[in-house]
């Protein structure tokens, strides 16, 4: 019962701060309000039994991420007079409702086809640091590998572009 | 100028002093030593337990101020304005009114000194031409809990005697 | 759950939440006075109640009275209160949060059931350290930008990216230290640490890590914002930092987030390190062994260190200056009648457990109070290396202080997990 309640309290609030992302104006509070979806998804993360993914969301996205984010919203220092005037904000966002419908339609058609779920805690180790390990190292070696690379990838490149000084005449 | 040149050796050149680690160490156990000498007896602590222990003070000390009188008790200050025009915080306001016991022309009726704008330089003693205005009043602590009470006049000026003999402010002065 | 249980639960979180805090009051103090006697002066001495100064403790006292009673201000130029109001309740929650995963004794066995004795039994462990710890630099993002004072935002900026960036070689760090324990439960770690290396030497973090230990005491100093690293409240430069605008209880929610954060990483480095709550040589199950010889030795020994302690009290707890039936005299023999009446209450308490209660759950819960007393004296001993590192080192500059977290630091750690890699896949 509890487990229920709160996994409804936890998916309001991450769409709430989805919402406020959209909507506010402020970088800040855009920034600020995707911090508490990324916590309630971590804390849905937890109710689902997944503690290693629920301690990761939190170290890596909610952590490290955001931080960084609202550390170059402080860096740049934007006042108001700084914002863009969105005009036809309203008409974008109708805009945006019209294209996602009929997608929500087929989230929706989707999630009625899967089993129904519990919330309660799984035991057996379930979703532990161990488990996923052993799952990620065995049986999804090549993919992780793989992923591993793109990430280098991605560094070597963002090296190259930071290093990059062109002198203008 | 023969000035003498000591060229002093750069530290930390050297790979253990590159380290850092080491040289922190060495510093970590001085103060380290200081600590436990003075935790182990705390009288080894050099400070003054000040409310209680009065500092001593020189006779070249600069106190509050103090107007000096003479033998028989008249104000020796004959009211020149040499101290308020040579005070560079312009703290002093004299008052100058006529003299009757015959030792002078004028004599002060009013002699403020703001201490708080009072920067205690001794520009006023050493101007004095009458050594009237002495700063040996050997009180080092001027506090007060309201601004009125930092404005004194004559009444408190004369009232303390100096902290010195005459001797011993002189070799000061001198 | 029978009441047990609940007691149990309620035992370990308010150890959890009121053991940081009141260790805030005797870090401070420790601050104070140990700065004071580092420089060759005796620090705030001259608070007391009735005569009473307990060593300079009621100068808390007087801070707190005055923090609560001052004036809270929030400037007029600040837009966004919200953030202004929430970046000091950030700094202080996540600190006070690290520490619930952090074990002070063994697992408590009653019965047949055990208690991992941890605030929350969680066996993420580590895992939940670092994810609290990244919620850290919100608290000083937000007080640096909303203050809207360049002052502020320079605070703010150095503090996030010095936190930012010395979390790098402190995961790293940690990542070797893992690979040695094989996981990251705390209990675990703690556990493991009881063990003997080559039969004699204790098997302490620092013994198996030696470079990760550095490496790792390093970065936990620039966590904490504490000097060497303290640049975000370079006086000399930028005023205060990011707090430069805050006044009142706000202040001190940030004064008290400091002192709670270098007490949880002291408690952690202690924790991860140096055997936690483990007595070298003594592992829980040869103190349950030998609980009757124990409790003996402690009944001999307290008397004895009571006997030096108080003839210290006796030596320093005293006037330095002429003073008529000194006051200070009388207070240091109201001090040592104290002293000796815990003495006796501490020896009544054994002799009845020696008496009455021998083999059985008394067994365990003298264990676990030792155990815990081992973990909070390790833990206070830390703190005061940072007291004493603080009071030894100056500031670095700014950009020593980024070369030194990357370029030295990050290198050393990932040398250090192919050491410790190599090590254990060879031998282990």
């Amino acid at each position: 019962m509890t487990e229920t309640l709160l996994f409804y309290g936890f998916g309001l609030l991450s769409i709430l701060g989805a919402l406020g992302l959209i909507l506010f104006k402020h970088p800040m509070n855009g920034a600020m309000s995707f911090v508490i979806t990324l916590i309630s998804l971590a804390c849905l993360y937890a109710l689902l039994s997944a503690k290693l993914i629920f301690a990761i969301q939190l170290i890596v996205y909610a952590g490290a991420i955001m931080s960084l984010i609202l550390f170059i919203i402080m860096f740049l220092n934007i006042g108001e007079s700084d914002l863009p005037e969105e005009r036809g904000r309203w008409f974008y966002l109708a805009g945006g409702i019209v294209a996602i419908g009929p997608i929500a339609i087929l989230m929706q058609r989707a999630f009625k086809t899967l089993p129904p779920g519990e919330t309660a805690i799984v035991g057996d180790g379930f979703g532990g640091v161990q488990e996923v390990g052993m799952v990620l190292f065995t049986d999804w070696l090549l993919p992780f590998e793989i992923v591993s690379i793109l990430l280098l990838v991605a560094l070597v490149g963002a090296v190259v572009l930071a290093g990059k000084r062109e002198v203008s005449e | 100028m023969g000035a003498k040149i000591k060229v002093v050796e750069r530290k930390g050149k050297t790979f253990f002093e590159q380290l850092y680690l080491i040289e922190i160490f060495k510093g970590m156990a001085v103060t380290v030593g200081h600590f436990f000498r003075n935790l182990r007896d705390n009288s080894n602590l050099y400070v003054r337990h000040y409310p209680e222990v009065k500092p001593e003070i020189t006779p070249r000390w600069r106190g509050r101020h103090r107007l000096t009188l003479h033998e028989d008790g008249s104000i020796k200050c004959v009211a020149c304005f040499m101290c308020q025009t040579n005070c560079p915080s312009e703290c002093i306001m004299i008052e100058a009114g006529e003299r009757e016991d015959g030792v002078s022309e004028k004599m002060p009726v009013k002699f403020e000194i703001d201490l708080l704008e009072c920067i205690y330089c001794g520009y006023c003693v050493e101007a004095c031409p009458m050594d009237a205005i002495r700063m040996d009043s050997g009180v080092f602590s001027v506090t007060s809990s309201n601004r009125e009470n930092m404005m004194i006049g004559i009444a408190e000026l004369i009232e303390p005697p100096g902290a010195f003999n005459e001797d011993e402010y002189q070799k000061g002065v001198g | 759950m029978s009441l047990l249980d609940i007691l149990l639960i309620l035992l370990r979180i308010a150890f959890g939440a009121f053991v940081p805090l009141s260790f805030v009051a005797v870090l401070v103090w420790m601050e104070r006075r140990g700065a004071g006697f580092f420089q060759d002066r005796a620090g705030p001495n001259r608070c007391h109640v009735m005569g009473f100064r307990a060593g300079g403790l009621i100068q808390n006292l007087a801070d707190g009275v005055k923090l609560i009673f001052k004036e809270d201000v929030v400037p007029a130029h600040i837009t966004h209160k919200f953030y202004f109001i929430l970046a000091p309740m950030l700094v202080f929650v996540t600190a006070l949060l690290c520490f619930a995963v952090i074990p002070f004794a063994d697992v408590l066995v009653i019965g047949s059931k055990e208690y991992i004795m941890q605030a929350v039994p969680l066996d993420i462990g580590i895992l939940w350290f670092l994810a609290i710890v990244g919620f850290g630099v919100y608290g000083i993002i937000l007080a640096g930008w909303s203050s809207h004072n360049k002052y502020g935002v320079l605070g703010g900026l150095r503090a996030a990216s010095q936190v930012i960036s010395y979390e790098i070689p402190m995961g790293l760090a940690l990542v070797s230290l893992l690979v040695v324990y094989g996981t990251v439960n705390m209990t675990e770690i703690a556990q493991y640490q009881g063990q003997l290396l080559f039969g004699f030497i204790p098997m302490w973090g620092v013994v198996v890590q030696p470079l990760g230990v550095i490496i790792f005491i390093i970065a936990a100093f620039a966590e904490t914002n504490r000097t060497p690293f303290d640049l975000a409240e370079g006086e000399s430069e930028i005023v205060a930092g990011f707090h430069v605008e805050y006044s009142s209880m706000k202040f001190a929610l940030f004064f008290l987030g400091e002192y709670v954060a270098m007490f949880v990483s002291s408690a952690l480095i202690v924790t991860l390190y140096f055997g936690s709550f483990q007595i070298p040589w003594f592992a829980t199950e040869t103190l349950l062994f030998y609980a009757t010889e124990v409790a003996v030795a402690i009944m001999v020994g307290l008397p004895i260190g009571a006997y030096f302690f108080a003839g210290w009290i006796r030596k320093n707890n005293k006037s330095h200056y002429d003073r008529p039936n000194d006051p200070r005299r009388r207070e240091a023999t109201v001090y040592i009648g104290l002293l000796w009446l815990m003495v006796m209450l501490v020896e009544v308490v054994l002799l009845g457990y020696l008496v009455f209660a021998q083999n059985g759950i008394a067994d365990r819960l003298l264990v676990m109070i030792l155990q815990t007393g081992t973990f909070l004296i390790k833990t206070t001993m830390m703190c005061f290396v940072y007291v004493w590192v603080r009071w030894t080192l100056p500031r670095f500059r700014y950009d020593q202080l980024q070369k030194i977290g990357w370029e030295k630091l990050m290198p050393l750690a990932l040398l250090n997990i192919f050491i410790t890699s190599a090590v254990i896949v060879s031998f282990g």
